[in-house]
């Protein structure tokens, strides 16, 4: 093999690599947001995403995967606030049954019962919620 | 046992030659995963617990934060 070739395949499967990050990251996006929407998940009142009944493993995965990273950014948010993980969490879930979860959707307040949202109604949040 | 030196010179060209592919090979592979972001799994297991104990004032004083950790990490919320 010349070197002109090698340094050609280099390129090429350096190119590749960089494509496959790209479009991993492109799926990222809106990876909750495509669970949600699925019907099998929902938002929690803890501040993570659960599986609404029997999911298969490939969903399941990805939701372990989605909420280790929210515990990631709730632990981080709450040493620097000086709050608790689960003062963080709940917040967010606040937050998340305000703006994220649509009509259709499924949501879990801390009464534990998986329910779906109405077209135009807003989720009834829990007090602390303000 | 000419032929053999013969060969074994070929044989060790040809591992140098795979030894300088393998190392063109890896140079993208590792700048290909410096831009990703490494998020480690935590070391206790996440506990699903929805009887939440919260104060009001705890949730209004993290309000702000909670909103901007939202919109910075669309796929994770």
């Amino acid at each position: 093999m010349s070197r002109r070739m090698k340094l050609i395949l280099a390129a090429g499967i350096g190119l590749g690599a960089m494509l496959g990050t790209t479009t991993a990251y492109a799926m990222l996006q809106d990876a909750s947001a495509q669970l949600r929407a699925s019907g099998q998940v929902g938002e929690q009142a803890d501040g993570y995403l659960g599986l609404v009944g029997s999911a298969p493993a490939g969903v399941r995965s990805q939701v372990d995967s989605v909420n280790i990273k929210r515990r990631a950014y709730y632990t981080d948010l709450a040493a620097k606030r000086g709050a608790k993980i689960e003062e963080v969490a709940a917040t967010t879930a606040c937050e998340l049954f305000r703006t994220k979860v649509g009509a259709g959707q499924y949501y879990r307040l801390p009464d534990g019962v998986w329910r779906q949202r109405d077209g135009g109604t807003p989720i009834p949040l829990p007090s602390y919620c303000g | 046992m000419k032929r053999s030196l013969l060969t074994l010179m070929r044989c060790d060209s040809t591992q140098g030659t795979m030894r300088r592919m393998n190392i063109l090979l890896a140079v993208p592979v590792v700048l290909g995963s410096a831009g990703c972001v490494q998020v480690s799994a935590p070391e206790k297991p996440i506990e699903i617990n929805l009887n939440i104990n919260i104060r009001q004032e705890v949730v209004v004083r993290l309000q702000q934060d909670v909103r901007d950790l939202i919109k910075e990490n669309p796929g994770v919320f």
